[in-house]
């Protein structure tokens, strides 16, 4: 019962979400180039997309919860709960971010003894994680409201939705923003 | 229930931890560099669907035996039949996910035209491997994080997602670089 509604409601979604990794894998393929001109740029790439994956799917999951003890629903959903979800989220975003920049920087003096232009590591590093931090706490509140309209359980859907789409998401962020960082430095 | 500081609070030390673990797989990753960017781009493709598909998978579980345990229908025992019968729809549903994408990762990379050294069954039988120890590994991590968590009072919801998905990621790259060794390449 329980495993049978686990696999049709799962199944299909986590199939979808492995088809979003293969769009991230193939962006990462397109940057190739990059990885080779900004030493440490590949150093980030698992911090900051696991990074976006654990803030939302935590976000997720904490809603998901909610939504289970009857905090919320989809008829009261804009209540005190949501915002200090939503708030606690991009403080912890921020905060991740600046501490990552610093440590990617540091690693890769010590592991690899070259000097990546610090400014433009931490700078990729803190803007890609705020915008995309940004983005994605949005599209959480929009797939946790389809969700409950569609009243399915949250708990099958959320977490995945948002790994895939925050992988897909952060990617072209980091693409994007050390493409700009390259041109302004 | 909630509130901003206490999400900052509680997520923080977790996440630094995190962090701390994916700057060292991105420094596994730059260690492998001529692998990746040079020789066999392909597994490059590969990295952000094997850790996706075994993130979300771990996440699923962690999701419904943290909710589980908030109901109390899953009771803190490894014995526990509601828990064990999630545990063996994860371990399905990832064989299942793992071999529909291992096939789409080879289209893809015959598709964009990169570099593609290696046999159709060499890296179908690398990547099968990787997927299927990756996603039992990681049930037994996310059983055990939700019930320790659950069992000192700390919500499971905080606590597993960030769990799996990080070790997902740090044992999904380390075994793909053994079963790329154990394949010969």
């Amino acid at each position: 019962m329980l495993a049978k509604e686990m696999l049709k409601q799962s199944l299909p979604l986590v199939l979808l979400c492995g088809i979003g990794g293969l769009f991230t894998g193939n962006t990462l393929g397109l940057m190739i180039d990059l990885f080779e001109r900004i030493p440490g740029l590949l150093v980030i790439v698992p911090g900051i997309i696991a990074l976006r994956g654990n803030i939302s799917t935590a976000f997720g999951s904490r809603l998901g919860s909610a939504y289970h003890l009857g905090i919320i629903n989809e008829k009261n959903m804009w209540n005190n709960e949501l915002k200090q979800n939503v708030l606690g989220s991009l403080a912890l975003s921020m905060l991740i971010s600046i501490i990552m920049g610093i440590l990617a920087y540091i690693t890769t003096v010590f592991f690899f003894h070259t000097s990546p232009n610090p400014v433009i590591l931490i700078g990729i590093v803190i803007i890609a994680g705020i915008i995309s931090g940004l983005i994605l706490t949005g599209l959480t509140i929009i797939i946790i409201y389809l969700v409950f309209k569609r009243g399915y359980d949250p708990d099958n859907i959320t977490g995945p939705a948002l790994a895939t789409v925050g992988d897909i998401i952060t990617i072209f962020c980091i693409f994007a923003t050390a493409l700009f960082m390259e041109a302004i430095f | 229930m909630y509130h901003w500081k206490t999400i900052v609070r509680y997520g923080l030390p977790l996440l630094t931890i995190c962090v701390l673990i994916e700057i060292f797989v991105g420094q596994l990753l730059q260690q492998q560099d001529n692998l990746l960017l040079e020789r066999l781009p392909i597994f490059l493709i590969s990295i952000p669907v094997i850790n996706s598909v075994g993130g979300n998978i771990g996440s699923i579980l962690g999701a419904h035996l943290a909710s589980g345990l908030h109901i109390g229908s899953v009771s803190l025992t490894l014995k526990d039949k509601t828990m064990r019968e999630t545990v063996l729809t994860a371990l399905i549903m990832g064989f299942i996910t793992y071999s529909f994408l291992a096939i789409g990762i080879y289209l893809l990379g015959i598709f964009t035209g990169i570099n593609m050294d290696i046999h159709f069954l060499n890296f179908i039988g690398i990547l099968l491997a990787t997927g299927f120890v990756l996603v039992c590994l990681l049930s037994i991590i996310s059983v055990l994080t939700a019930f320790i968590s659950f069992k000192r009072g700390i919500d499971p919801d905080d606590v597993v997602s960030p769990v799996v998905t990080t070790f997902g990621d740090t044992l999904g790259i380390i075994l793909l670089f053994l079963f790329i060794g154990v394949g010969g390449l």
